[in-house]
């Protein structure tokens, strides 16, 4: 196996096989929560991959150089990812307020949602430190290259639920549901058929 | 007394009025992928409703001295700091850590704990922000058990919690959907679908009775008098409750 098909299988592997949101369940309050309308799960789906995968590389760079050669990272790894992410999302809202009125009338009101956003610890933690990358029976050695690969794929495949479920759920406002499902219960029954669809992806890959 | 029966007020409010996972909506995501197991869902909630209460505590002590502009930082690291005892504490049973996996690190951004924080420890008596968290938590826990059940009864025929069998249904074939990924969202939406069923009952039970003198809290009130608004005119055979 080379090294780019191991990277797309990688890639793969964590944007659809492992879905983040549909086989893991992991950062679902975003997920009902902006998937109301296609505009802003688009706006969403920008700001977590841009913040995720700056993230994970980040806190790459912390576990490597600073945790691990000072040996506490086994009970300084909460504290130290979760304030990587809450300062970089400060950090990136900055700079795209002062370089980009545009994008941040986009993005902005998205930044500070990310912070609580699941996803993005999971991501940094599974890619970075040992012990709880997700089975996907590829060969996995926390290089900094894998762990980006690892969390644009888990980021893509966050856009990608998310967005298509933003349209299903404009159809669904319309459609005659039975009276106590209406709203969140008849949302969660699309996202179980949604889910049972994505478990055949684990069949296609054969990981 | 008086103090009594509003810590208990406290506590119980967790309970329904204001249940994390089906009146508020936060904490979804550790609730459905942990419910596939009875035995995980009680490590879990015990880890929850340590962290909920340690942390209620200690943001209710320190909320005069916190800064308003970092008070979402400071209370990230205090939280952290409990969801690293339970992390270490976790660890000395290997097959329950393996199981919960990323999860105990993602209590941290469990939405339930920082909403508690800061909607409601960040100002609140000591003894009021401890029941707080304890009652948020054991509603999460039971909603948490009652998911669990469900799903492992109905989906693997059996309660199995420490090596110990519980209950076995004995039959074969079993709708294994409901242990595997879309079980989850199936079991909440039935849930939530019989929650909302109930609740409107109760709403147009205590309508047709004039409305009730101490509405319950905030947001819960008024979506149940909108609920009830946009529903038909409250029916007349209750009249006799």
């Amino acid at each position: 196996m080379n090294e780019g098909w191991r990277f797309f299988l990688l890639f793969f592997g964590s944007a659809l096989v492992a879905n983040i949101l549909l086989i893991r369940f992991i950062a679902l309050c975003p997920f009902f929560g902006v998937s109301n309308s296609l505009e802003t799960s688009l706006g969403m789906s920008i700001s977590v991959i841009f913040v995720m995968v700056m993230a994970s590389s980040v806190s790459w760079v912390a576990w490597n150089y600073v945790l691990e050669p000072l040996h506490v990272g086994e009970f300084l790894y909460i504290p130290t990812f979760i304030l990587i992410i809450a300062s970089l999302v400060q950090f990136v809202e900055m700079v795209i307020k002062k370089s980009s009125p545009p994008l941040y009338r986009a993005m902005g009101i998205y930044l500070p949602l990310i912070t609580t956003n699941c996803a993005v610890l999971a991501a940094a933690t599974e890619s970075v430190k040992p012990g709880f990358f997700t089975k996907l029976n590829i060969a996995y050695s926390y290089g900094f290259i894998e762990s980006v690969v690892y969390t644009l794929g888990v980021a893509v495949g966050f856009s990608l639920v998310l967005i298509i479920f933003a349209a299903l759920r404009e159809r669904l406002d319309m459609a005659p549901v039975p009276k106590y499902f209406k709203g969140i219960p008849i949302a969660f029954i699309t996202a179980a058929l949604f889910s049972l669809a994505f478990m055949g992806f684990a069949g296609m890959f054969s990981l | 007394m008086e103090e009594k029966r509003t810590l208990w007020g406290e506590f119980s409010k967790g309970l329904i009025t204001t249940n994390p996972l089906f009146v508020l909506m936060v904490g979804l995501c550790s609730a459905l992928a942990i419910s596939t197991r009875v035995e995980s869902c009680i490590f879990m909630g015990l880890a929850v409703i340590f962290v909920l209460t340690c942390s209620n505590v200690i943001i209710s002590l320190i909320r005069n001295f916190i800064p308003d502009q970092i008070r979402i930082p400071i209370y990230i690291v205090v939280i952290a700091s409990f969801v690293t005892i339970v992390d270490l504490t976790l660890k000395t049973i290997p097959a329950v850590y393996e199981r919960l996996g990323v999860w105990i690190p993602l209590i941290v951004v469990n939405c339930i704990i920082l909403a508690r924080a800061e909607g409601y420890a960040s100002d609140a008596k000591v003894s009021h922000a401890a029941m707080d968290g304890l009652g948020i938590g054991v509603g999460y826990t039971s909603v948490l058990l009652i998911m669990s059940v469900f799903r492992e009864l109905f989906g693997s025929g059996k309660i199995v919690i420490f090596n110990k069998t519980l209950i076995n249904l004995g039959i074969k074939n079993m709708p294994v959907i409901l242990i595997l990924f879309p079980g989850a969202f199936i079991t909440y939406a039935l849930l939530s679908a019989l929650l909302a069923w109930y609740q409107e009952r109760k709403t147009t039970i205590e309508i047709s009775r004039e409305l009730p003198e101490g509405l319950p809290e905030g947001a819960y009130a008024y979506e149940t008098l909108r609920q009830s608004g946009r529903s038909s005119a409250p029916p007349v055979e209750t009249k006799e409750q």
